[in-house]
């Protein structure tokens, strides 16, 4: 740890330093002293050093996903009416139903997708704004590597949600069985749109700025 | 010199050959991967997926049979029947992630990888390739085919299930689609949408000019 973090503040000139700044758009490197440029040369996009008040804006995604985590796992999620009678699961309660069945490998898949990954998610993002917070210094390359895997996970949260809308266009045999979506759909569907969004407005280069002590205003 | 848009380490950029790439060597981030003959791969992948669209979206994915009693659904009838149960905002987000998104995607693509393929891109060319990276993530074609099948196994033992045509034509869709933006060369479109566009623009304010001095002839 101790040669990597030596490497790590030996490394050169950031493009800051140097007076280039990327587009967050199309990755267009253009030179600082154009400005005032406030539009990238190539695709029109504002133009900024860093994404603006990025770590505000994932702090408040991210508490409002935490809010909505909640009722989301405790609300019933699906609803299942047999011979008139109706029957209210969980998230829990579905993933519980194929560990019962047997179906293990099912059963893990949505408890992956379900409930892991958004926890996952969630804490992720909380644990990197928090270590921008303190300037920690170690784990840059981890932290961002865990930052990308939290990007690329994002959108298989909605599996569960996918489910739901296929079982309820499919199973619809009238007064023997019909399949509904219940209360806790949309704050599923609320967690998975802001953790989504929560990413999206996080600017990485934050975490190096604030873990090599070149966090000084980029305005 | 190029500088990398994760972590903003300065570098000494060489273009890749195609098929290999060049990746930051701080933070991992992949910075260029170029794709031989990027534009007509994805051009006719996109215009695949455009195809297959209309038949996987509404043609019946599943038919049950239980008890002698059968009933379908497609992936529209699905979403609707969501909306119609009164869960308005999660139907709406399953159309959006399901179908509007992947749609638009698609057509995009396929209209930015045309303009440019003509040498025609232009500054509208820029707005579709702009909406279209916006876009991208949100499309969520290949978690909906993991719902497919986690649903299928889910209604085993309860139903007969019978795969139709729109089953079929999904898991086309799903593949042109991911394949078409895995041969998607980023940079290559932006600078060829770019170089196209300055091209058309400077034609123009050339043709502008002329027009001017015939109207007032110094
Ligand atoms: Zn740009
Ligand atoms: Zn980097």
């Amino acid at each position: 740890m101790n040669s990597k973090n030596r490497t790590e503040t030996e490394v050169p000139v950031t493009g800051l330093e140097a007076g280039l700044m990327v587009c967050h758009e199309c990755k267009k490197v253009v030179a600082l002293d154009d400005r005032p440029l406030n539009n990238c040369p190539r695709c029109g996009s504002p133009i900024h050093p860093r994404k603006p008040d990025s770590v505000i804006k994932s702090w408040a995604l991210v508490l409002t996903s935490l809010i909505l985590l909640f009722p989301a796992n405790i609300l019933p999620i699906m609803k299942v009416e047999y011979m008139g009678a109706s029957e209210y699961s969980t998230i829990m309660d579905g993933i519980i139903y194929f560990f019962k069945e047997g179906s293990y490998g099912i059963g893990i898949v949505i408890l992956v997708a379900s409930v892991l990954v958004p926890v996952f998610k969630i804490l992720g993002i909380m644990m990197i704004l928090v270590s921008i917070h303190f300037r920690i210094e170690s784990w840059l390359s981890h932290k961002t590597l865990m930052f990308r895997f939290i990007k690329f996970i994002g959108r298989w949260s909605m599996l569960d949600i996918f489910v739901i809308a296929l079982l309820t266009g499919l199973v619809d045999f009238g007064f023997l069985t019909t399949i509904a979506a219940a209360p806790a759909a949309p704050f599923f569907c609320g967690v998975v749109i802001t953790t989504m969004l929560a990413a999206e407005v996080f600017d990485t280069r934050l975490l190096w700025d604030a873990g090599t002590g070149k966090d000084h205003d980029h305005s | 010199m190029t500088v990398c848009p994760d972590c903003d380490l300065l570098l000494e950029a060489q273009m890749p050959h195609p098929g290999e790439k060049l990746v930051c060597p701080r933070c991992g981030c992949t910075l260029l991967a170029p794709v031989e003959n990027s534009v007509e791969k994805t051009m006719v992948l996109s215009l695949t997926g455009l195809i297959l669209f209309p038949p996987a979206i509404f043609l019946p994915l599943l038919t049950l049979d239980i008890l002698g009693l059968e009933s379908s659904g497609s992936i529209f009838t699905s979403a609707k029947a969501m909306v119609a149960s009164g869960f308005v905002f999660t139907g709406i987000a399953v159309f959006f992630t399901s179908m509007v998104i992947p749609f638009i995607k698609l057509l995009l693509l396929f209209l930015v990888s045309m303009q440019i393929s003509l040498g025609k891109a232009n500054g509208a060319t820029t707005l579709m390739f702009k909406a279209y990276k916006k876009m991208d993530e949100w499309g969520m074609l290949e978690v909906y085919m993991i719902g497919i099948l986690v649903t299928i196994i889910k209604l085993l033992h309860m139903a007969k299930i019978e795969y139709d045509v729109g089953f079929f034509c999904f898991i086309g869709l799903m593949g042109a689609t991911i394949l078409s933006s895995s041969f998607l060369d980023e940079n290559l479109y932006w600078e060829s949408i770019f170089s196209q566009a300055s091209a058309s623009k400077t034609a123009c304010q050339k043709a502008a000019d002329k027009g001017e001095k015939a109207v007032h002839p110094a």
